[in-house]
């Protein structure tokens, strides 16, 4: 394991300024709520304005409609819009994970089907992978694919899916080799692509969150017919495809830029008054971590464009970005120590209201950091991850 | 436009010099005596402590970014001997104002503000915690504009330790003669400050890198409960916590130091100062706590990183000053400024 240091070249910083020039003349600060990093609205128009600009589905190539840019290019694009809280959720997952998953594991067709629709801002995708009785120990999902003529018969429950209710497509992690008692459950897992608004047997229902919004879905699946053609990759390494792809996932700005426009209109909304030492402090604590931990993870971004596939490294930068997002929101909720709500008229109060209430997901979502200890030490001491 | 390397010739010699030189034995002898002589005259002989100092006077040549890798080392070795003093700081500040540079160990007064200059060019007053006071040729310091080289022992030394055990001293001096020249632009007690601080997060990168390094293989080898340690998951959080400040203290350093070998890189060098500063505290606890009993004796090797650690977290600047310089320089780029300055560090325009 080895981080080596690394800077944006001048076309990086060119991509740099191009993005926060749109968004300060679409989103200009005062004119729009931020959302909280990854979890920001669900806003169709602007996924497609951002897609003319050709920053959706970036690296993915360009004869499926992708741009073959770098992972840092999309790392630059990336991180502007989630410090800007900006509305990125209606392509978050396609243009994460879901596009390259298909792009490196799927047939020509799905290229084909998919790609271009994700790089047009124009497909979300939910992920279909815990289950009542799955959570941290994935491979032991139980939803089952059973053979049919030309395709697939589901049967089973996903839950905790986030946003199945406002996507298009999901993204299934589902068994299709019945377990044995002694076999390993890592085989035999297959992905699947499922419309989830057209398919007959399939059902979404709310899991309201702790506050009662609406983000997790339960979908239930009555003998729904997936036909060969949306098997994404082998039936059957459904595993391997999942994790390969983690480490793409993991070490993103995602990571540790939710709470940002929190610190942000703090600095706002204080920034004509004289900031005591106290507050000189604080801000200058979350600054230097800041810059630190984006070190870090630009540098996960150019292994990545490198060729290595930087697993411990993803899951080191995951676990400490996210602990530190919940440090963070501590910090600031002791600094101002006042009574939150989120019908507040200060705009920085109802940002923090919401990361509080929403702060335990950020340690929890797209694998917990128990999970990521455990990934990484494995790595750390030279087993196998 | 890309970061400069630092020639792996350097890296392996230095490596293989501490690795040979620095011994448990070694470093605990140094500690109970005071000093480490033959350590510094092997190391010295290769020239590694002049390193970036220029060679017409009388360095060894090489870039900072050359200096700040032995610092590593120094670090990861816990080497018992005054590189840094000799060279990117005390060293500077000589070689910076044209003053001679001795052939033995040079140190630096971290604080000058005891000393004073006097108009005939002797030296009054004293300094605290000066690092090797007593095995010191010179004492350089910057004060009033001006650089000045003494000969500590022309002083009173009270001999005094870090956490660490390394020399601290106090050094008095009574109207004690002196080398005095004009400091240049950009060599006086905020520069040196900076630098101090600089030299710091490398060694303290390397330092953590290396706790970190033992205590996986401790835990691997300690079994209690009929296994190796290592396999419980509240030990394993402790590997992996210690493992990230390791990796964030060393980032925070080699960033720091191309910012530096570019330009003047104070936000880098607050910055990273404050990472590793917290990133020692955390990691300290980490190591401690896996390694139980056994590192809390003598005769296990973690105390050398781990007071090294205690000891240079305060030094050149402990965390509530670096917080409040970078808190200062956040609050002067103002909101729409904050990420760009978390990206663009020292390279971002002043607000309009």
């Amino acid at each position: 394991m080895r981080f080596t240091p690394t800077e944006l070249t001048p076309d990086e910083l060119a991509l740099q300024a191009e993005v926060r020039a749109f968004l300060a003349e679409e989103l200009p600060p005062g004119s729009h709520e931020p959302g909280l990093g990854m979890s920001a609205r669900h806003d169709k128009a602007f996924s497609k304005k951002m897609a003319e600009r050709g920053w959706v589905g970036m690296a993915l190539p360009t004869e499926w409609g992708g741009h073959a840019r770098t992972a840092v290019d999309r790392f630059v694009v990336v991180e502007e819009m989630l410090r800007w809280g900006a509305p990125v959720g209606y392509h978050w997952v396609a243009d994460r994970q879901t596009g390259a998953i298909i792009n490196k594991f799927g047939t020509d067709d799905q290229r084909e089907r998919f790609l271009p629709k994700i790089c047009a801002g124009e497909l979300g995708f939910s992920i279909g992978m815990s289950e009542p009785d799955s959570g941290s120990d994935l491979a032991s999902v139980s939803t089952r694919a059973d053979r049919d003529d030309g395709g697939w018969i589901i049967n089973g429950t996903k839950i905790w899916t986030s946003n199945a209710h406002q996507n298009d497509w999901f993204i299934c992690l589902l068994r299709t080799t019945p377990l044995e008692p002694e076999g390993n459950k890592r085989e035999g897992l297959s992905q699947m692509l499922i419309d989830i608004h057209n398919t007959p047997g399939l059902e979404v229902g709310p899991i309201p969150f702790l506050n009662g919004e609406h983000h997790f879905n339960e979908v239930s699946f009555t003998d729904v017919f997936v036909p060969d053609e949306n098997v994404v990759g082998q039936a059957g390494m459904g595993w391997n495809q999942n994790t390969t792809e983690m480490a793409y996932e993991r070490g993103g700005p995602d990571r540790w830029l939710s709470p940002f426009s929190t610190v942000e209109q703090l600095l706002r909304e204080t920034q004509d008054t004289e900031l005591g030492e106290r507050a000189l402090e604080l801000f200058g604590e979350l600054v230097a971590r800041w810059w630190g931990i984006r070190n870090l993870s630009l540098s996960v971004a150019r292994l990545i464009d490198g060729g290595y596939a930087p697993s411990v490294e993803s899951s080191l930068v995951k676990e400490m970005g996210t602990r530190y997002e919940i440090e963070l929101i501590e910090k600031l909720v002791e600094f101002v120590d006042e009574e939150l709500t989120l019908d507040s008229e200060s705009l920085f109060s109802r940002l923090l209201s919401q990361c509080v209430l929403t702060g335990p997901g950020n340690t929890i979502r797209g694998g917990t950091i128990e999970i990521l200890r455990s990934v990484a030490s494995k790595g750390l001491q030279g087993l196998p991850v | 436009m890309s970061f400069e390397t630092v020639d792996e010739l350097i890296t392996e010699t230095a490596d293989r010099l501490f690795g040979e030189l620095c011994t448990h034995g070694a470093v605990q002898a140094a500690e109970e005596t005071g000093g480490a002589p033959e350590i510094w005259s092997a190391f010295a002989e290769t020239g590694f402590p002049w390193i970036s100092l220029a060679e017409e006077a009388g360095g060894s040549g090489g870039t900072l970014l050359d200096a700040l890798e032995v610092l590593r080392l120094v670090g990861y070795h816990a080497a018992p001997i005054p590189v840094a003093e000799t060279g990117m700081l005390g060293g500077w500040l000589l070689a910076s104002a044209g003053l001679e540079l001795p052939e033995g160990i040079v140190t630096v007064a971290p604080d000058a503000s005891g000393l004073s200059i006097n108009a005939d060019g002797t030296i009054t007053g004293s300094a605290a915690m000066v690092p090797w006071g007593r095995s010191a040729e010179r004492l350089a310091f910057v004060a009033d504009g001006k650089v000045a080289s003494v000969d500590p022992t022309a002083g009173s030394i009270v001999e005094q330790t870090s956490l660490a055990g390394e020399p601290r001293d106090t050094v008095t001096f009574d109207g004690a003669a002196a080398d005095i020249a004009a400091a240049p632009d950009g060599v006086d007690p905020a520069a040196l400050r900076f630098r101090g601080a600089l030299s710091r997060v490398a060694m303290m990168g390397g330092a953590i890198e290396k706790m970190s390094q033992l205590t996986v293989s401790y835990t691997n080898e300690r079994h209690q409960f009929g296994r190796p340690v290592a396999r419980f998951q509240a030990v394993q959080q402790h590997l992996v916590w210690a493992a990230q400040d390791a990796a964030l203290a060393r980032m925070a350093a080699e960033s720091a130091g191309q910012a530096a070998h570019r330009g003047a890189g104070e936000f880098e060098i607050a910055a990273a100062k404050l990472n590793c500063n917290q990133a020692a505290t955390r990691a300290t606890k980490a190591c401690h706590q896996a390694h139980g009993a056994m590192g809390m004796t003598q005769e296990y090797p973690l105390h050398h990183y781990s007071r090294r650690l205690w000891s240079w977290r305060t030094e050149y600047g402990g965390t509530r000053e670096w917080s409040r310089w970078v808190g200062h320089a956040a609050a002067n780029q103002g909101a729409d400024g904050l990420y760009p300055l978390i990206t663009g560090g020292s390279t971002t325009p002043p607000r309009n």
